[in-house]
């Protein structure tokens, strides 16, 4: 069994996944059916944003992966060079 | 087990002379050491015990690597306690003349650590460069006579009790190869902080994604091999390091080998040097991009 600060951020992933799981499948899918008028959209955000916050993530992601490469490689570089 | 082998074979004036009439299994354990003075010793006994008392047909091949610190003269001495049979000692010397020996301190990789494997060759801080994995498996497997390949770490990672669970399972279904998994059932890891954890589920989670290996734990180094599965998988694998043990999973589930799964502890013993840097992150990266695109 994983130890003590382990399984609580464990937990706390597990948690976090499941609320950006349900928010989102409320918003994607429910939403389109209930009135108009129903004071439950005040709790989601215009629909267009949907899209555009998980592209966005999606981009920061790649991004920050991209700029981890190349700083490894970078760094990679600069020690080869220093020895030589 | 026996009574199926006596209705199989053929009647005795037919059988091929040389060969018996129950054929027996013989496992042979490859264990590539470097630097493995302290463990190898431990790591024999255990393997004599839990092969001894399921009372199981083995050989222990030890192939060390030239290890400055004296593991071979260890071997040689287990090799006189156990017998030449049961242990069978077969160095490589690294031939410096062929191999560079410059020093080009790249930060220094455990051999025998915390899953670092592969075929080819690595470097050490002002060290002759050290033979790796995938090489010592060819090397040993010369020299094996058993119908089955066990290969795992010398550092005590892996311990020898779950052998005869790889065996069982491995009767059970007949599988080509039979993978200790950290991942699945009760199997699990020992010994790493959280980063090392999140590391590790977050890249088997992408490999999963992208090579859909059907297997759960795909860089574990603790596996049981039919002698011809493991020979012929090597001869197909180009890549070292983490990916060497990955590909080996991917040729065999391309070759339509059947793979079966053991869950297994894996006792990472941190000496302070076997950390995984951003180098091993990078380049198990880029080893999975080529498998994804190759296979």
């Amino acid at each position: 069994m994983a130890t003590g600060t382990d399984q609580v951020v464990g937990l706390g992933l597990v948690a976090v996944s499941l609320i950006i799981f349900t928010y989102y499948t409320a918003w994607v899918i429910l939403l389109p059916f209930i009135d108009s008028q129903h004071v439950i959209h005040k709790y989601f955000l215009p629909r267009a944003y949907a899209v555009a916050i998980p592209l966005a993530a999606g981009l920061l992601l790649l991004l920050f992966v991209g700029v981890f490469i190349i700083y490894v490689l970078l760094k990679n570089q600069k020690v080869t060079k220093k020895t030589q | 087990m026996a009574s199926e082998e006596a209705s199989r074979s053929p009647p005795r004036s037919r059988r091929e002379p040389g060969r018996r009439a129950p054929r027996q299994d013989k496992y042979s354990v490859l264990l590539p050491t470097y630097n493995e003075r302290e463990n190898l010793p431990l790591i024999v006994w255990l393997l004599v015990k839990s092969f001894s008392q399921s009372g199981i047909n083995y050989e222990i091949i030890i192939i060390d690597d030239g290890s400055p610190d004296g593991t071979r003269d260890v071997a040689e001495q287990l090799e006189k306690i156990y017998g030449s049979n049961k242990i069978l000692l077969r160095p490589r010397e690294k031939k410096l003349g062929l191999e560079s020996t410059v020093s080009v301190p790249v930060r220094r990789i455990e051999y025998g650590a915390s899953g670092i494997t592969g075929a080819g060759i690595a470097e050490q801080p002002n060290g002759p460069v050290r033979l790796l994995r995938g090489t010592a498996y060819i090397h040993g497997l010369k020299y094996a006579t058993g119908n089955y390949i066990i290969i795992m770490d010398a550092d005590l990672s892996h311990h020898p009790k779950f052998i005869p669970e790889f065996i069982r399972k491995q009767k059970e279904g007949n599988f080509d190869i039979v993978s200790g998994t950290r991942y699945k059932g009760n199997g699990g890891v020992y010994g790493w902080d959280l980063k090392r954890k999140i590391i590790s589920r977050g890249a088997n989670f992408i490999t999963q994604i992208l090579l859909r290996p059907g297997a759960s734990d795909l860089t574990g180094s603790f596996r049981l091999y039919r002698k011809e599965v493991l020979q012929k998988l090597i001869e197909k694998c180009v890549s070292k390091g983490y990916v060497f043990q990955m590909e080996m999973i991917i040729r065999a589930r391309q070759l339509n080998y059947t793979i079966g799964e053991v869950p297994i502890s894996f006792v990472d013993r941190v000496y302070g040097e076997s950390k995984l840097g951003g180098n091993e992150i990078v380049s198990f990266l880029k080893g999975l991009l080529t498998l994804f695109a190759t296979t």
